[in-house]
C-alpha cells in the first residue's frame, strides 16, 4: 500500500513546486482559452504578414537643361495596401496626380546639371487572390459604356487584324463555348505554345503571334487581342514581381472583365485566373512605367527588402475586442509607454529563458546571467550584426581603459563610476562616427545598457588578468552566440504577436524556468568535459 | 553486433548517471547539505579559523588582520620584524589577490619569483583586499599569515608553489580526494583552470593513480618531468582525521577542504561550500555511486 508521507522539507517543497506548476499552467491555458473561445479571438491573424519596402531609385545626369521624368505610383485597393510613402528628390520637385485609375509622379527641375538622385519609397503588403470563374457563363453580348473602350482596337492591340481572326479559327472550330472556355483556350495556348523570351523592348499583339514568342508585354496584348475580338473587354497591367534584391524588371499581364470584376491572367508564369502576393499593381493601361525628357542620361532601378510584420486587420480586430493588452497598452499609453516598448518589456522573460537554457542546458558561460536578454532586446534597432559589433567595440574599449585606471591605482567604486562614464563616452563616439560613417544602423548602440555594460567591461578585464586573455575572449564569443540565440528568439514576429495578445504566456515561461530549476541532467559541455570518465572503452 | 552496440550504449549510461554534474550538485547535494546562513564560515577564512579553534586542528597561525583602512596607518611598524608571510582576502576564492613573501632586502619584500615589493606596494594590495577586488565588490578582510613550508616530498613533486590536498567531504564521511600542485604555467597557484596539476588519490592509501593537466592525461610534471603516479602523501592518516574533524564542526554536511603537507605535518587552509567537479577527471571515475551509498547510509542511522 502506498502512503503519501511528509518525511521532510524536501518533500513538502516538492509537491508545492508540482502544484505551482501545475497552477501556473492552469491559469495561463485557462486565460487563453476563455480568449480564444468567449472573447473569439482571431487566432490567424497572429500570424505575421509579409511585407516588402519598394524602393524606386533613378540616377539622372543633366546637362543644363531642364528635366522631367514620369512614372507611376502604386495605389491602395483591397488586394495591395501601400504604406510608408516617402520622396527623396533633391533638385527635383515632385507633384503627384491621380486620374481615374493611375497615380504618377512627375519629378520636374531646371537647369541640371550632374548626376542628381532621386529615391521613391514605400510599403506593400498585398493578398494573393484566386478567381473562381462560372463555369456555365455564356459570353455577354452588351456592356456598360465605361467597359466599352476595352474592346476596342488599340495600335499594339490589332483587334480587327485578319491574323487575328484566322488564329482564333484555329483555337475555337466551333466558335467559344462559354467565357471560361475561351480565356482557359487562350490562357493554355499562349502559356503553353509560346516561348517566353526576355525582350525588354515594346511588342505588339501581331508581331507576338507571328514569332510564336514574346516577352510579358507582347503576349499580355495578344491575349488582349483574342478577349476582344471574342467581345470580352480586357485591359493591360503593369506592375513589379516582389523579391528581396535589386532589379530593373519591371512586368505586365492582362486583366479579363468577367461578371463585373476585372480578373488577372499571366502566360508568363501561369496564373491563371489568379495574383500571387508578390505582385504590385503599379498601373492599369497600355502605358509605359517612366516618361522623361529627351536630354539626360537616364537609369532607374528597384530595391527591394522583405520584411514580416503584423497584420493590420488582427490589429484592429484585437483592439475592438474587450479584454485584452491593447487595452492594457492603453493604460501603458496614458503614462507615456509606447507599445514598441511595452512589447520590448514582455519580450525580456523570454529573452531570459533562452540564457538560461543556453547556461543550464547547454552549459555555455556568459557574462552577466541577463546580459545576453537585455542586449539582444537592445540590439532591436541596430540589427544582429551591428548589435553584436557595439557590444564588442565597447567591451573592448572600455576594458582597456579600465587597464590604465589600474596602472594609476584606484579605489573600487570611484573606479567603476569612471568605467560608467566611459561606457557613456564610448557609445556617444561610436554614435557620432557610425552617422558621420552614414552606418545608421551601428548609431543606436546608444540605447544599450549603460550600467550592465560598465559592469561587464570590470568583469572582462578581471578574468583576462586573472584567467587570461584566451578565457575572457572565449566567455566574449559565448556570449556573443547567446546574444544571437535571444535576438533570433525575440525579434520572431509570431512570438511577439503571442506575446502581445497573451501575456498570460509570460506565466507558462515562470513554469519553465521551474521546471529547468530542478532539473538535474548534464549540461551539453559536460558531456565533453567528463568525455573520459563517460565514453572510454573498457 | 547490434548486442555489442546495447551493452556499450547501457555503460555509457550508467558512467553517464555516475558523473556527478554542475546541475546535480547544485540540487542534490549542497542546496539540501549547506544551509545558506552556514555558508560565511566557509567563505570567510577568518571565521573558519575561529571555528576550528578548539578542536585538534591545525590551521596557519594568524599574524595579523585588517578590515579597514586606518588600521593600514601602523602597516610600516606591523610588518618590521616579518620578512616570511603570505597576504590573503579572507573571502577570495581561486587563489585571486594572494601575494607570498619569502624574505625582506633593505626597503622590498621578495616573491618567491623574484619580484620585489616596497611598503606602498603592499599597502596598495590590502587597500584592494579590503575594497572587495578579490571578492565580488563586497568589502573584506586581509589577512596577514605564516608561510607554509613544505614537507620535502611535497616539495619534490611540487617545486613551484604550494600544493594542497583537496577532499570533498559528505555527511562526514571523505568521498574523494585529489592533490593540487601548480605549475609554472599555473603562475604558482593550485588552480586546475590556470594550469594546475591536479592529482587523483586514492582516500585509503594517500597514494596518488592518475594525474590530468587541464584536460589531458599525463604521468610526469610537465616542468621537472618528476613521476607523479604511485607517490605517498606523506602524513595521510592525520590528513584524513583533520578533515572528519573539521567536518563534524562545520555546520555544512556537503564541502570542499584544502590541505597542505608543511614539514612538521597537514595544515588545514581553507573550506569550500562549493567544491568543483574536476575531482572526478583527476581520479578518472564519477563520485555519484559513492555519495549515494553515504546518503543512504545517513538515511537509515
Amino acid at each position: 500500500m502506498k502512503k503519501i508521507k511528509f518525511q521532510d522539507r524536501y518533500d513538502v517543497r516538492h509537491y508545492a513546486f508540482v502544484v505551482l506548476i501545475i497552477s501556473l499552467l492552469a491559469s495561463a491555458w485557462g486565460i487563453m482559452a476563455y480568449k480564444l473561445y468567449v472573447l473569439d479571438y482571431p487566432l490567424a491573424g497572429l500570424i505575421p504578414a509579409t511585407s516588402y519596402q519598394v524602393d524606386v531609385n533613378i540616377d539622372t545626369t543633366g546637362h543644363g537643361d531642364d528635366i522631367s521624368i514620369q512614372t507611376y505610383l502604386p495605389r491602395s485597393d483591397s488586394r495591395q495596401h501601400i504604406s510608408a510613402e516617402g520622396n527623396s528628390s533633391g533638385r527635383f520637385n515632385i507633384s503627384i496626380e491621380n486620374d481615374e485609375l493611375n497615380r504618377i509622379a512627375h519629378w520636374n527641375t531646371e537647369n541640371s546639371q550632374g548626376l542628381q538622385n532621386i529615391r521613391y519609397s514605400y510599403s506593400v503588403e498585398a493578398k494573393h487572390i484566386r478567381y473562381a470563374i462560372p463555369s456555365d457563363m455564356a459570353i455577354p453580348h452588351s456592356y456598360p459604356e465605361d467597359i466599352q473602350p476595352y474592346l476596342a482596337e488599340t495600335a499594339g492591340i490589332q483587334v480587327n487584324d485578319p491574323d487575328i481572326e484566322e488564329a482564333l479559327q484555329k483555337l475555337f472550330p466551333d466558335g467559344p463555348l462559354t467565357i471560361l472556355n475561351a480565356v482557359t483556350t487562350i490562357h493554355r495556348h499562349l502559356q503553353d505554345n509560346f516561348a517566353n523570351k526576355n525582350f525588354s523592348g515594346f511588342t505588339d499583339a501581331i508581331t507576338a503571334l507571328k514569332l510564336g514568342e514574346a516577352s510579358c508585354n507582347g503576349k499580355s496584348r495578344l491575349f488582349a487581342a483574342f478577349a476582344r475580338k471574342l467581345g470580352i473587354p480586357a485591359r493591360l497591367v503593369g506592375g513589379l514581381i516582389m523579391k528581396s534584391g535589386n532589379k530593373r524588371t519591371s512586368h505586365q499581364w492582362v486583366e479579363i472583365y468577367i461578371a463585373g470584376h476585372w480578373v488577372p491572367f499571366d502566360t508568363i508564369n501561369d496564373h491563371f485566373a489568379d495574383i500571387p502576393a508578390n505582385f504590385l499593381t503599379l498601373y492599369y493601361g497600355d502605358l509605359s512605367l517612366f516618361k522623361r525628357t529627351s536630354n539626360v542620361n537616364f537609369n532607374y532601378s528597384f530595391n527591394m527588402i522583405k520584411r514580416l510584420v503584423p497584420q493590420r486587420d488582427a490589429l484592429d480586430s484585437l483592439d475592438q475586442s474587450g479584454f485584452n493588452i491593447f487595452n492594457l497598452y492603453s493604460v501603458f499609453e496614458q503614462v507615456g509607454i509606447s507599445q514598441n516598448l511595452l512589447k520590448i518589456i514582455l519580450m525580456i522573460p523570454l529573452g531570459a529563458l533562452v540564457v538560461v537554457i543556453f547556461r543550464n542546458v547547454i552549459g555555455l558561460e556568459t557574462f552577466g546571467t541577463f546580459l545576453p536578454a537585455l542586449i539582444a532586446a537592445a540590439a532591436r534597432e541596430t540589427g544582429l550584426l551591428w548589435g553584436l559589433i557595439g557590444f564588442v567595440l565597447i567591451i573592448l574599449i572600455s576594458s582597456s581603459v579600465r587597464k590604465v585606471l589600474d596602472w594609476m591605482q584606484l579605489l573600487h567604486s570611484p573606479k567603476m563610476a569612471i568605467m560608467l562614464s566611459t561606457v557613456v563616452i564610448v557609445m556617444m563616439s561610436v554614435t557620432v562616427l557610425s552617422v558621420h560613417f552614414n552606418m545608421f544602423e551601428l548609431a543606436h548602440v546608444t540605447l544599450f545598457p549603460i550600467a550592465v555594460l560598465a559592469i561587464t567591461a570590470e568583469r572582462f578585464s578581471i578574468i583576462e588578468l586573472e584567467q587570461g586573455s584566451l578565457k575572457a575572449f572565449k566567455i566574449t564569443f559565448t556570449t556573443l552566440i547567446v546574444i544571437s540565440a535571444c535576438y533570433i528568439v525575440m525579434d520572431s514576429l509570431f512570438l511577439q504577436s503571442m506575446i502581445l495578445a497573451f501575456p498570460e504566456m509570460l506565466l507558462v515561461i515562470i513554469a519553465l524556468n521551474l521546471w529547468l530549476g530542478k532539473w538535474i541532467g548534464m549540461r551539453v559541455t559536460e558531456f565533453f568535459r567528463f568525455r573520459k570518465l563517460i565514453f572510454a572503452k573498457g | 553486433m547490434l548486442a555489442k552496440l546495447i551493452t556499450r550504449l547501457k555503460m555509457i549510461r550508467a558512467r553517464t548517471a555516475n558523473v556527478l554534474t554542475m546541475n546535480k550538485r547544485n540540487l542534490n547535494y549542497i542546496y539540501p547539505s549547506n544551509l545558506r546562513p552556514d555558508f560565511p564560515c566557509a567563505d570567510n577564512k577568518l571565521l573558519t579559523k575561529k571555528m576550528l579553534e578548539d578542536c585538534d586542528v591545525t590551521v596557519p597561525n594568524t599574524l595579523l588582520s585588517y578590515s579597514s583602512f586606518y588600521e593600514l596607518s601602523t602597516l610600516a611598524d606591523d610588518l618590521a620584524c616579518h620578512n616570511d608571510f603570505v597576504i590573503k582576502p579572507a573571502s577570495g576564492s581561486g587563489g585571486g589577490g594572494i601575494l607570498v613573501f619569502v624574505n625582506k632586502e633593505a626597503e622590498h619584500w621578495i616573491t618567491p619569483g623574484g619580484k620585489r615589493f616596497t611598503l606602498a606596494d603592499i599597502k596598495k594590495h590590502i587597500t584592494d583586499i579590503i575594497f572587495g577586488v578579490y571578492s565580488f565588490g563586497l568589502s573584506d578582510d586581509a589577512i596577514i599569515e605564516q608561510r607554509i613550508t613544505q614537507h620535502p616530498e611535497i616539495t619534490r613533486l611540487s617545486p613551484y608553489g604550494l600544493a594542497d590536498v583537496r577532499l570533498i567531504v559528505y555527511q562526514h564521511q571523505p568521498i574523494m580526494c585529489m592533490a593540487r600542485i601548480p605549475t609554472l604555467a599555473s603562475d604558482g597557484k593550485a588552480n586546475l583552470h590556470q594550469g594546475a596539476i591536479g592529482l587523483g588519490i586514492d582516500i585509503k592509501s594517500g597514494v596518488s593513480q592518475h594525474a590530468i593537466l587541464i584536460d589531458s592525461d599525463i604521468s610526469h610534471h610537465p616542468d621537472t618531468n618528476e613521476a607523479l603516479i604511485n607517490q605517498q602523501i606523506p602524513h595521510w592518516d592525520r590528513v584524513i582525521e583533520m578533515s572528519s574533524i573539521a567536518a563534524r564542526k562545520a555546520p555544512l554536511k556537503y564541502l570542499g577542504i584544502d590541505i597542505s603537507i608543511s614539514d612538521s605535518g597537514p595544515v588545514l587552509l581553507e573550506i569550500n561550500v562549493r567544491p568543483g567537479l574536476q575531482i572526478q577527471n583527476a581520479n578518472q571515475k564519477g563520485m555519484r555511486d559513492i555519495l549515494e551509498v553515504t546518503r543512504l547510509k545517513g538515511e537509515q542511522q
